[in-house]
C-alpha cells in the first residue's frame, strides 16, 4: 500500500513540469498606507473612496507575480457575496477566466453591474432564492468595480490578474507566496486603484526570497 | 308804514337772496369738494385693490410655480444620483451614459407632452442632455431618445462652466421656450463636479381665467406669451425689452396698452444668478374691468353728488325761507322797538326836563322864600323887643316869630333838598364823631321848653366815628332825635344806642309814642300822617334824613313801630381805622 502510494506521488511529480518543480517562494511586506480608523480584528474590510482611488479599508494590498504563465484548462469558481449591504469580500483578485458568482445573501434585492472597461455586466435584479446563482466569468484583467444599482453606496471590486499566482497581504502588509516557479518575474503589489508597486525578482527552486515593497 | 313795509319785505326777501345764495355755495363747493375726494379715494382704494389682488394672483401663480420647480428639483437631484448614471461618468463608461440615462428618465420622457392647464402637475420632460466637465453638451448617441433638438437651441443648453448648483434657464427654441434645470452631478467617489444633467420642460404658463391674467417669458431680447396675438406680442416686447434694459429691480410692474386696452404688466427675474440666460416671467393684467369698474364708481359717484347738490339746493331754499322768516319778524320787533325805544327817550328827556325845573323851582322858590322870611322874623323880633304893647300882642308877635321861624326851618331843608335832587350837594368827608354828636343833640333836647316828660337812655361807646360831613350827620340826627321827642307821649322814654359793626355804624333811636301804621311812607317827601297827631310836621323831615344818609352811603330805615314802640336805625360808614379800638 505505501509503496503504491509512493509511487503514485512520484508519477504526479513526474507529470508537472521540471521548471515548477523547482519551486520557491518570496515573502516580505509591502508598506501600507496608514489607516485612520483602529485595527479591526475582525476579517471584514471595505472598499472605501478617497479623492477618486479606491482601496480597502483596512488597507490591504494583493500582492501577485506577473508573468507569462500558461492558462489552466480549468479554475475553480470563486464567490462575492451580497451581504448586509456589502460585497463580501470587498476586494477579490482572481485569475483571468475565473466564473465569478454572486449570491445575494440579502432578504433583498441586488442588482450588480459593472461599467468598468475591463467588464461590463448587469446582473439586473434578482432576490436571494434566485437559481442558477448570477455568475460572470472575467476574461481580461484589470480592475473591475462593482455596483449596485439599487444601493449606490455599494462598491466592491474584482481585481482580474493574468497569473495564478498571487496573495492577500494582512493588515500588516506581510505576504507570502510560494510554490513558485524559479525565473525572472516583476513582483507587484497592488495598494490601490491607482497605486500598483513593483519590483523585479530572479526566484530560483527551493529559495525563500525575501521582498518588501516600500 | 306801507312805504317802510314794502322797504322792508324787500330787505327780507334781498337777505333771503343772499342767505340762499351763501348756503347754495356752501353746499355745491362741499360737495364738490365731497366729489373729488371720494374720487380720489374710490381710485385710490381701486388701485390698491387691484394691486392687491394681483399680488394675491402672482404670488398663488408663484407658489405653484415654485412647487413645480421643488418638485422638478427633487426628481432631478434623485436621477442624478443614479449609480447607472455615475457609475457611466466615473468608470469612464461616458457610452453608456445616454443608455443607462434613457432607463432612468424613462418615466420623464415617456408620454405626450401634457395640456397647458396640466403642466403644473406634470414633470413631463421634453428633452435631456449631459454636459460634460467643461460644460459642453455630451452629444447622445440617438437623439430620439433623448428629446431632439435643432443644433442652436442644444447649443443653448452648454454652459461656460459646470454649475455647482441647480440652474434654471429658459431657451428659445422656434417660437417656443424651453425650461431647462441644470443639475450638478458630483462624483461619488471624489466628490468633485464631473457632469450636469439639464432637463427641458415644458414653462409654466400661468393664466388665470378668471381675471385674465397671463403670463409669458421674456428671454434674450424675444417674448413668448402665446395668449397674446404675434403682432400684439411683437409690439410689447419692445415695451418690455426696453423696461427691463433700465429696470434694476428683481421685480416690477407697470402699464402698458396692448392692443389698445390698458394693462398692467408685471415682471420678475425668473432666475438670479444664473448661469442660463437672464429670463424674465411678463405677466399681463387687463385694466379694462378695473378702468369699467372704476368708471362706473365715478358714475355713481358723481350721480350721487348731483343728487347732493339737488338735495342742497331744495334743503337750502328751505333754509333761507324758513331762516328768513324770524329775520322778518325779527326787522319787525326791531322796528317797534326803536318806536318804544324813541317814546321811552323822549319820556326821559321830558321827566329829566320836568325835573330840572323843578329843582330849578325848588331852589328859585327857596332863594325867593329866603329873603323875605329874614326880613320878616327880623320885623317881628324887632317888634317884640319893642315896649308898650298890650300882653296879648306880644303872645300874638311871639307865636308868629315861633311859625316863622319854622317856615325858615322848612325853606332851609327845601333848599337843601332841591340841591341834593340837582346834584349839587356835595359831601367833603371827614371823622364825624357821633358819640359826641348825639350826645350834644340829647342836651339840647332837654333843653327845649316844650319837651314832654320823657326818660332818655343812651346806650353808645364813646368815640364812636363815622365818615361823613358833620352838618349833615347831624342834622340827620337831629331830625331823628326831634322826631322821637314830637311823638312821643308824657311818661315815655327815648333810647338812643350805637355800636361799630364791621365797616359799619349802627346807630338805633326808639321812641315810645303813638306807632306808625303799616303801609305808610313816612319817607315820602310832604309826607302827612294819615292819623290826627297833636305833633306837628312839615313832611320832609324823614324825606331829608334818609336822602342824607343815602348821600353818606349809609341807610335809614324804619325797623319796628309796634306796641308803642317806633325805631329807627340810621347806618353810616365808619371811618376807616378810626373805630378798631372802639
Amino acid at each position: 500500500m505505501r509503496g503504491l502510494g509512493l509511487l503514485s506521488l512520484s508519477a504526479i511529480l513526474s507529470a508537472i513540469p521540471a521548471s515548477l518543480l523547482a519551486s520557491g517562494a518570496v515573502e516580505g511586506r509591502v508598506e501600507l498606507p496608514k489607516s485612520r480608523s483602529a485595527p479591526v480584528q475582525a476579517k471584514r474590510y471595505e472598499i472605501v473612496t478617497k479623492a477618486g482611488v479606491l482601496s480597502t479599508q483596512p488597507p490591504l494590498a494583493v500582492v501577485y507575480l506577473d508573468g507569462n504563465f500558461p492558462r489552466p484548462a480549468s479554475l475553480p469558481t470563486k464567490e462575492v457575496a451580497q451581504k448586509d449591504l456589502t460585497f463580501v469580500p470587498a476586494l477579490l483578485p482572481i485569475e483571468v477566466g475565473t466564473k465569478v458568482e454572486f449570491p445575494n445573501l440579502d432578504d433583498q434585492y441586488h442588482n450588480i453591474f459593472s461599467y468598468s472597461p475591463v467588464k461590463r455586466f448587469d446582473l439586473g435584479r434578482y432576490r436571494p432564492e434566485e437559481r442558477p446563482i448570477p455568475s460572470v466569468t472575467f476574461d481580461q484583467p484589470g480592475l473591475v468595480t462593482l455596483r449596485c444599482d439599487i444601493h449606490e453606496h455599494m462598491r466592491g471590486l474584482i481585481l482580474v490578474l493574468n497569473t495564478p499566482y498571487f496573495v492577500m497581504t494582512d493588515t500588516a502588509g506581510r505576504f507570502r507566496l510560494d510554490k513558485l516557479p524559479a525565473g525572472h518575474y516583476t513582483l507587484k503589489a497592488w495598494v490601490d486603484s491607482r497605486t500598483t508597486r513593483e519590483k523585479p525578482i530572479d526566484l530560483k527552486g527551493g529559495e525563500t526570497l525575501h521582498v518588501d515593497l516600500p | 308804514m306801507s312805504a317802510a313795509g314794502a322797504t322792508r319785505n324787500k330787505e327780507v326777501a334781498s337777505f333771503r337772496t343772499r342767505l340762499f345764495t351763501a348756503i347754495m355755495l356752501i353746499v355745491a363747493t362741499l360737495t364738490a369738494l365731497g366729489f373729488y375726494l371720494a374720487q380720489r379715494r374710490v381710485a385710490a382704494d381701486a388701485e390698491r385693490n387691484l394691486q392687491q389682488t394681483f399680488q394675491t394672483e402672482l404670488s398663488s401663480m408663484h407658489k405653484l410655480e415654485e412647487l413645480r420647480h421643488a418638485a422638478l428639483a427633487d426628481r432631478c437631484n434623485a436621477l442624478v444620483a443614479k449609480p447607472r448614471i455615475h457609475a457611466a461618468i466615473e468608470d469612464d463608461a461616458i457610452d453608456l451614459l445616454y443608455p443607462s440615462a434613457k432607463d432612468e428618465l424613462r418615466d420623464l420622457m415617456e408620454g405626450e407632452e401634457p395640456p397647458p392647464e396640466e403642466t403644473a402637475q406634470s414633470l413631463h420632460a421634453r428633452f435631456y442632455r449631459f454636459l460634460d466637465n467643461t460644460g459642453a453638451v455630451i452629444k447622445p448617441p440617438n437623439a430620439s431618445d433623448v428629446g431632439e433638438l435643432d443644433a442652436a437651441t442644444e447649443a443653448q443648453l452648454s454652459l461656460k462652466e459646470l454649475p455647482s448648483t441647480q440652474q434654471i434657464g429658459y431657451i428659445q427654441s422656434a417660437g417656443d421656450i424651453h425650461e431647462v434645470i441644470a443639475v450638478p452631478i458630483f462624483s461619488t467617489d471624489t466628490g468633485d463636479l464631473v457632469s450636469a444633467l439639464v432637463i427641458g420642460f415644458k414653462p409654466l404658463e400661468l393664466e388665470n381665467k378668471h381675471t385674465g391674467m397671463q403670463s409669458g417669458i421674456w428671454v434674450d431680447g424675444h417674448l413668448h406669451l402665446p395668449a397674446l396675438a404675434p403682432s400684439a406680442v411683437t409690439s410689447l416686447n419692445e415695451k418690455v425689452t426696453i423696461a427691463l434694459a433700465n429696470s434694476e429691480s428683481e421685480q416690477n410692474y407697470f402699464r402698458v396698452e396692448v392692443a389698445g386696452a390698458p394693462q398692467l404688466l408685471f415682471h420678475k427675474r425668473l432666475n438670479p444668478g444664473s448661469l442660463f440666460p437672464l429670463a424674465y416671467e411678463i405677466c399681463v393684467y387687463p385694466l379694462a374691468a378695473w378702468t369699467a369698474q372704476l368708471h362706473r364708481l365715478r358714475w355713481q359717484i358723481g350721480g350721487a353728488g348731483v343728487l347732493l347738490l339737488l338735495g342742497g339746493f331744495v334743503a337750502s331754499h328751505f333754509v333761507a325761507l324758513s331762516m328768513s322768516a324770524p329775520m322778518k319778524k325779527l326787522a319787525l320787533d326791531s322796528e317797534e322797538n326803536r318806536a318804544e325805544r324813541e317814546r321811552a327817550e323822549a319820556a326821559l328827556a321830558s321827566t329829566a326836563e320836568e325835573l330840572e325845573r323843578s329843582t330849578r323851582y325848588s331852589a328859585d322858590a327857596s332863594h325867593q322864600l329866603k329873603s323875605p322870611m329874614t326880613v320878616l322874623r327880623i320885623g317881628l323880633e324887632s317888634l317884640l323887643e319893642r315896649e308898650g304893647f298890650k300882653p296879648e300882642v306880644y303872645e300874638e308877635l311871639s307865636t308868629l316869630l315861633h311859625q316863622t321861624r319854622r317856615l325858615t326851618g322848612v325853606i332851609d331843608d327845601l333848599l337843601l333838598l332841591s340841591r341834593m335832587d340837582a346834584g349839587h350837594l356835595q359831601i367833603a368827608s371827614k371823622p364825624v364823631n357821633l358819640s359826641q354828636l348825639v350826645d350834644e343833640w340829647l342836651d339840647d333836647l332837654g333843653a327845649l321848653a316844650d319837651s314832654p316828660d320823657v326818660k332818655i337812655e343812651k346806650e353808645f361807646p364813646r368815640g364812636l366815628f363815622v365818615a361823613g360831613e358833620k352838618r349833615y350827620t347831624s342834622l340827620i340826627v337831629q331830625n331823628l332825635l326831634e322826631n322821637a321827642r314830637k311823638y312821643n307821649r308824657a311818661g315815655g322814654r327815648i333810647r338812643v344806642s350805637a355800636h361799630g359793626n364791621g365797616s359799619e355804624v349802627v346807630l338805633t333811636i326808639g321812641n315810645t309814642g303813638r306807632t306808625i301804621p303799616p303801609g305808610e311812607n313816612i319817607f315820602e317827601r310832604f309826607h302827612h300822617s294819615s292819623s290826627p297827631s297833636a305833633a306837628s310836621g312839615h313832611g320832609i323831615g324823614l324825606n331829608l334824613a334818609r336822602e342824607l344818609a343815602r348821600l353818606h352811603r349809609g341807610e335809614l330805615r324804619l325797623i319796628r313801630s309796634e306796641n308803642d314802640w317806633t325805631e329807627f336805625e340810621v347806618r353810616f360808614s365808619a371811618e376807616n381805622g378810626v373805630n378798631a379800638a372802639g
